[in-house]
């Protein structure tokens, strides 16, 4: 990401606080016509997308969305139109140079089985003529920020990797040559609901630390709202309906084909809409693996708190005894425990109902970007939300 | 050369139904010894292991030399000819038959022990039927393979086609020689894609429509 | 000869297996399991060999089957027979291999059945047929014999090589293309390290198929250990016939363990 601050790209926009290192692109009049058939794939579609930011392409199978992304790194030629990154009309550029500034993920992240996780990550670094050294760095600079150890998953094969790691690292994949702007199609399609949601928090925490310029086309409304600054719902022939930000299409839909492809339940939509930072947090007793047990019972029940979180030595929850279970301990023990609930600031309402009631528990962990502490979520939390929304619906 | 068919219309005939006959008659003998085997072997891993091994050293066997070996103790005739093209079918058959039934879903094998189905009924109803397709592409590859055998064991005087090469061989430069062998060569071309067909035929009638593709 | 029309199930493409369960393989186990079906084939073959030897030095032969069974001849014989094979072989790969990768390109994609439907029926025709009427044609000896070999064995090596290449997962290729590689780039350094294993499969295949149908070369002048079977035959001497195809049989096996012990170290790592 040095390399990005360095030299900001063509169509840099400063806004306020956010880091943004993407590009906007431009569409103008792209349509795709396949030889035979009556009616365009994608017709005369024109829009904007702002640099930095996370657009979602929504809309029922065959309405040509993902057509509509393949035009923009030209897998698929269009018939028609410009589409210009940032002030650069790319329509006739070379197609694999301009791919090299795309990064593009697919479902299951389209790792090349013959090759190593590093030698994937590296692939686009190295038609650029980058030098070893510089691609090695890279490689476990991008694997560290998709939450992988480097040490353990750089000379891996993908097949010894689980669904959601082989994810990770075709997003490190993408993200190589540090490219403006990201394409993603369908990537969290083919993984279990859990490892999507913790793929969605990171995708959200990666955004957030390089602002690049993200189209990403999913059939799950739910993940629309989610991960999206904007979202593009398109109806057959690519034809935009709305593209709007999450809570103005759900609030106003523009045709009753948005009301209907967003689905009844609105009321717990909303859900989606708010963040787990965007509510009061509980602030418990925290005890550090190995400290005096007997000191953390104390400090717990002088707070009055049921519970205790424990913490490894880097600062990450890895456990919540009661303060029974550890007043039986001396010291305060280092097992994990793999079924804690545990979200992301950015995660939604929705995902932490998800995850409290997957676990069976009445509360969640909340954790903060680099994986630190940031409080815990009780249910009541949520039934309060979902309270209030109701409350407004009605009123 | 349609002038030497013509006159020998009766010669050809009767050693195209020759040729088919051996052919068919060994293909038929070998898939059941071919199936016999996988059935006995496809529940254990090292029994399936030796098998495929037999079968497929069986198969980098050339078939002149193992006619020529086949000569030693049962002389010139019909009787080499028929072994050598049985194990030749046979090998083909026996791989794609264990793949097959190993290919069978383990739960449908025991949701059908699960209804009170025995050991036997379960095989003939539910892993045979549908290892089937698999069993009868083997019983192509034998076919397609054997016919071309069946053409070398006329060498040591077997029946068949490939009496028309080799007597154009032995006659070259001789008025028929070249007629003779295309003969041969053609009707058998035409036989395999024959037999080949009705195969696809048999395939399509005694495949359950559920698993068709 | 005899693996002719194979429909090889093993060398079809493997499926990928479901992600999740896909961490715990243990690539060494495997690979451990490989290499010990490996050596038991060179020592059946060594066995196999020694018992000639035994054979050959102990047996009370006739004049004529000493002559024929010289060292020399059989040497001559054994090299004649390879010689044979390689040059096929070689043939083969240069035109099937190629043949094969442009029948998966777009521009000639829509060409592949008619040309795998054309080497099919090829197929069907019998070898010992195909090798009398090329020598009708061109005359006997090594050079046709060859020609003959190399119509006959090209027909797996091209079929596997369209076959593995069409069995790479789209998606990846997609996914190469989407990163910015050329097509010939995505060709050299997806499509065919993924296709080398059937691709392989295919070479094995042909090289088993080329020491066999090589026995037919005695018929049209081309040598090799086919003339010691013949020979055998004609003049009943059940020594030079068995000799001659215990030969070619461990010759043949010995190539197939060969193209094997080459299909393990070339199958890329990962897979």
């Amino acid at each position: 990401m040095s390399e990005a601050t360095s030299a900001p790209p063509a169509g840099t926009v400063g806004s306020g606080d956010r880091h943004i290192s993407g590009v906007a692109i431009r569409l103008d009049g792209v349509t795709k016509r396949y030889p035979g058939q009556d009616h365009p794939a994608v017709d005369d579609v024109t829009l904007e997308i702002a640099a930095g930011e996370t657009v979602m392409f929504v809309g029922p199978s065959g309405c040509g969305k993902t057509t509509l992304l393949k035009m923009l790194n030209r897998l698929i030629e269009p018939s028609s139109g410009r589409i210009h990154l940032g002030d650069e009309d790319v329509t006739d550029q070379d197609a694999d140079q301009l791919r090299r500034r795309i990064g593009y993920v697919i479902q299951a992240g389209g790792l090349f089985p013959h090759m190593t996780v590093a030698t994937n990550i590296g692939m686009v670094p190295r038609m650029l003529k980058w030098d070893k050294q510089r691609i090695a760095e890279r490689v476990d600079e991008l694997l560290d920020l998709v939450g992988l150890d480097p040490a353990v998953y750089r000379d891996r094969y993908p097949r010894e990797l689980s669904g959601g790691q082989q994810q990770r690292v075709g997003v490190a994949r993408a993200l190589a040559a540090d490219p403006p702007v990201l394409l993603m199609d369908e990537p969290f399609g083919a993984v279990d609901p859990i490892t999507r949601q913790r793929l969605q928090d990171e995708l959200l925490r990666i955004q957030e630390e390089l602002g690049k310029t993200i189209v990403f086309v999913t059939h799950d409304f739910d993940e629309a709202v989610k991960l999206g600054d904007k979202i593009v719902v398109f109806d057959v022939g690519a034809r935009v309906v709305q593209y709007d930000t999450p809570e103005r299409i759900l609030a106003e839909p523009a045709e009753d084909y948005v009301a209907d492809f967003v689905g009844a339940g609105a009321t717990l939509k909303q859900l989606t809409l708010t963040r787990v930072g965007d509510v009061d947090l509980m602030q418990v007793t925290t005890a550090t693996v190995g400290s005096d047990s007997a000191q953390v019972v104390a400090a717990a029940q002088a707070a009055g708190d049921g519970f205790v979180v424990v913490l490894d030595r880097r600062g990450r929850p890895i456990s919540w005894p009661t303060v029974a279970e550890l007043a039986r301990t001396t010291t305060v023990p280092d097992t994990v425990d793999e079924r804690l609930p545990v979200v992301g600031l950015r995660s939604t309402l929705n995902d932490a109902l998800d995850t409290m009631l997957a676990a069976s528990q009445g509360g969640v962990v909340v954790t903060s970007r680099r994986g630190g502490l940031a409080g815990v979520m009780a249910v009541e939390t949520v039934m309060a939300a979902i309270q209030r929304t109701r409350t407004e619906v009605a009123g | 050369m349609w002038e030497y068919v013509t006159e020998r219309a009766d010669l050809v005939a009767f050693q195209a139904f020759q040729h088919v006959s051996l052919v068919v008659q060994c293909v038929l003998l070998g898939s059941l010894i071919g199936v016999a085997v996988a059935v006995l072997v496809y529940r254990s891993p090292k029994a399936t292991a030796l098998a495929n091994g037999a079968s497929a050293v069986g198969l980098t066997i050339p078939a002149f030399a193992l006619l020529g070996v086949l000569l030693t103790p049962f002389g010139f005739g019909i009787t080499p000819a028929v072994i050598a093209v049985t194990f030749y079918a046979a090998l083909p058959v026996l791989r794609n038959a264990v793949v097959g039934l190993a290919g069978v879903d383990r739960s449908l094998v025991e949701s059908a022990r699960g209804i009170g189905m025995s050991r036997m009924r379960t095989l003939l109803r539910v892993e045979l039927p549908l290892a089937w397709p698999v069993v009868l592409a083997g019983v192509r590859v034998s076919t397609q393979m054997v016919m071309g055998i069946a053409a070398i064991a006329a060498y040591v005087l077997g029946p068949g086609l490939g009496g028309f090469i080799f007597s154009g061989l032995s006659r070259l430069g001789g008025a028929n020689a070249v007629n003779s062998t295309l003969t041969g060569t053609i009707a058998i071309v035409l036989l395999a894609l024959v037999l080949d067909l009705l195969l696809v035929l048999a395939g399509r009638l005694t495949t359950s429509r559920g698993i068709r593709v | 000869m005899t693996a002719a029309t194979e429909l090889h199930p093993e060398d079809a493409p493997q499926e990928v297996p479901p992600e999740e369960t896909a961490r715990q393989a243990d690539p060494s186990a495997a690979g451990d399991g490989g290499w010990r079906a490996l050596l038991l084939q060179p020592t059946l073959l060594a066995l196999g060999v020694a018992a000639f030897l035994v054979w050959r030095v102990t047996a009370a032969l006739s004049e004529t089957e000493r002559r024929q069974l010289g060292w020399t001849v059989l040497g001559n014989s054994i090299r004649e027979h390879l010689a044979l094979t390689a040059a096929a072989a070689v043939i083969v790969l240069l035109i099937a291999v190629p043949l094969g990768i442009a029948l998966t390109r777009r521009p000639l994609r829509r060409l592949s059945p008619l040309v795998i439907g054309i080497a099919n029926t090829g197929q069907a025709a019998p070898a010992i047929g195909l090798f009398v009427l090329l020598a009708m044609w061109l005359g006997f000896g090594f050079g046709t014999t060859v020609v003959a070999l190399v119509v006959y064995a090209a027909l797996p090596v091209l079929r596997n090589t369209m076959v593995g290449l069409q069995g790479v997962d789209a998606r990846l290729v997609e996914a190469g293309r989407g990163m910015g590689m050329s097509a010939l780039s995505v060709l050299l350094r997806v499509e065919i390290p993924l296709a080398v294993p059937v691709l392989l499969a295919g070479v094995r295949t042909a090289l088993v198929l080329l020491v066999g149908t090589a026995t037919l070369a005695t018929f049209i002048d081309g040598g090799g250990l086919g003339v010691l079977i013949n020979t055998g035959i004609t003049l009943s001497l059940d020594s030079l016939l068995i000799s001659g195809a215990v030969l070619v049989a461990l010759l043949a096996l010995a190539v197939d363990w060969l193209g094997r012990v080459v299909e393990h170290v070339a199958r890329p790592r990962g897979l």
